[in-house]
């Protein structure tokens, strides 16, 4: 039987797709994740996690946090996905089944915002120092008024605005 | 911590530091209780650079990821846009690629072969690593123009062809290199310092190598024949012939043991290349690449480098930007999760080989 058969029987899956000859997508919702996860890695194999993504569709109200697996024996990845509620972004977490995802997480809680529930170190500084905006790897941060609002204007030596010219530019670009 | 503690901090700025990142310590005499790895001195937002800008316009970016082997970052990138765009790139193409990626991978596993023997006061060889390389910084100047950063491989192939007689370049240079590896040997490997310090340092438990994630020589030390190479080939290694190389003893001088031996594995394997190299086209057409436009998708591409697995995930949403791109790199399992548990119980002065031999690359852990 196939893989996203023996997936189908037990979980609920919102779509399947075979990427690659070595890697699938699975798309599941928020409730079945976790033990999607477990079966995967103590019944099918996929002992490794690689690694743990996120992406922001902001026009659809939703974040997506991916999970990656590998299976040493069959060499196969599989990308474990579901949204959640870009509202109320509270997951749990998973770093008692691998320990590399409590950094992991602790990077997603910084730059992202996701709450996951039960991991020991997310509320400690990973890359970010003294950060008091909105988390910086959401659609929706400005990176241009952050930096004015915090730097403001700076003069060159040859008086020339140059931040922004570029941001002038920039703008011009984008309507073409 | 208790009165009898001592706390030290080594990095960001610290010649047996691996980059710029710091390890924090808590000392008992001599010997560490805890370890905590900090990072963020270097955070240059590359993966939020790259949501805003279209396609071509990240290829200088993603070589800054990993400043001695960026060209793992280009053909990942690259081949995970020609995947998503339903894009075949020639023959030729593939066997380039392969040729730079293990250049690279050489000129990289010399310096390190240096940087170990560095990390614990035999200054030469690190010297002789530098200059070593040089060797092989003059190819790629030659064929790219460029010494570090190249952003010579594109999506569709690569950017020019091989220079004339540049075959014969390589191999000169090879034969050069091989010559002095003895030097090296001699100087390092024979050494009984070296030896008393690095057999059985550092020993890693096998259990935790699926686990926790290790790929690259770390596993590879333990036993566990993990290399992306064969596992799951990607350009032209699946037409190469080599056989994965491992080592029992999980410690820091197996991990010296696997990338020596490697070493010699990238001789052979551009040997290899430049023997079986077809001719033929070097470049596919691509569409306009300033109004590119990829259909939305989802993908997930690895390539081994000198460190471990090197994986991109991507998401596109069929504009002209990518929606994601998620660089994972093995230095961040690595000099995080694994550091900070290797360490505790081990001497100070063993800190800086061991962080040197999990080869820990601060840039791609932050982004």
């Amino acid at each position: 039987m196939e893989l996203v058969e023996r997936l189908k029987k037990k979980f609920e899956v919102i779509g399947f797709k075979k990427q690659r000859k070595d890697l699938f997508i699975v798309e599941t919702t928020k409730k079945d994740l976790i033990p999607m996860l477990f079966y995967l890695k103590e019944y099918e194999g996929f002992r490794t996690l690689t690694l743990i993504s996120y992406v922001d569709w902001i026009e659809e109200g939703k974040f997506q946090l991916s999970y990656i697996l590998w299976n040493s024996r069959t060499k196969d990845n599989i990308i474990v996905e579901f949204r959640l509620d870009r509202e109320k972004p509270d997951f749990e977490t998973i770093y008692r089944m691998w320990p590399q995802a409590e950094a992991y997480e602790r990077e997603i809680h910084e730059m992202f915002g996701v709450n996951f529930e039960g991991n020991p170190t997310q509320h400690e500084e990973l890359i970010l120092e003294d950060w008091d905006d909105i988390p910086p790897m959401r659609r929706d941060f400005d990176t241009l008024k952050y930096s004015m609002e915090r730097f403001g204007e700076r003069e060159s030596k040859s008086g020339i605005n140059i931040r922004k010219e570029i941001s002038e530019q920039y703008d011009e670009w984008r309507r073409k | 911590m208790s009165k009898e503690e001592v706390r030290l901090f080594i990095g960001p700025q610290h010649p047996g530091i691996t980059g710029n990142m710091s390890i924090e310590l808590l000392l008992k005499g001599d010997t560490i209780t805890w370890a905590k790895t900090h990072i963020g001195y270097l955070h240059r937002a590359f993966e939020k650079l790259m949501e805003r800008r279209i396609f071509i316009k990240s290829f200088p970016l993603v070589c800054r990821i990993c400043v001695p082997e960026p060209d793992t970052n280009e053909e990942n990138f690259a081949r995970g846009l020609e995947e998503l765009a339903g894009i075949e790139i020639p023959e030729r193409a593939k066997w380039i690629r392969t040729l730079v990626l293990e250049l690279s991978r050489l000129q990289m596993l010399i310096m390190w072969y240096g940087g170990i023997a560095g990390s614990m006061g035999l200054s030469t060889p690190v010297q002789w690593g530098i200059g070593d390389r040089d060797y092989i910084l003059d190819l790629f100047e030659e064929l790219t123009g460029a010494r570090i950063y190249h952003i010579y491989i594109m999506p569709g192939g690569v950017r020019k062809d091989l220079p004339d007689g540049f075959e014969e370049k390589v191999l000169r240079a090879m034969d050069m290199i091989e010559k002095k590896l003895p030097e090296y040997d001699e100087i390092i490997m024979e050494n009984a310092v070296v030896q008393k310090r690095l057999k059985g340092l550092a020993k890693i438990p096998k259990g935790w190598v699926e686990e926790m994630g290790i790929t690259g020589p770390v596993a590879r030390a333990c036993g566990f024949p993990f290399d992306v190479r064969k596992d799951s080939p990607y350009e032209a290694y699946d037409q190469l012939d080599f056989d994965v190389i491992t080592e029992e003893g999980c410690d820091v001088w197996s991990m010296l043991l696997v990338r020596r031996r490697e070493i010699d594995l990238s001789i052979k394997l551009i040997r290899q290349i430049i023997d079986k190299m077809p001719k033929g086209e070097f470049l596919t057409r691509l569409p306009n690449v300033l109004y590119w436009k990829i259909p939305s998708g989802e993908t997930y591409v690895k390539s081994e480098s000198t460190r471990g697995e090197f994986g991109y995930y991507m998401v596109t949403d069929g504009s002209d930007k990518p929606r994601r791109v998620h660089v994972k790199g093995p230095s961040f399992i690595h000099g995080i999760t694994l550091a900070e548990r290797l360490l505790v119980g081990q001497n100070i002065a063993d800190v800086a080989p061991i962080l040197v031999a999990l080869q820990i690359c601060p840039p791609e852990m932050e982004r």
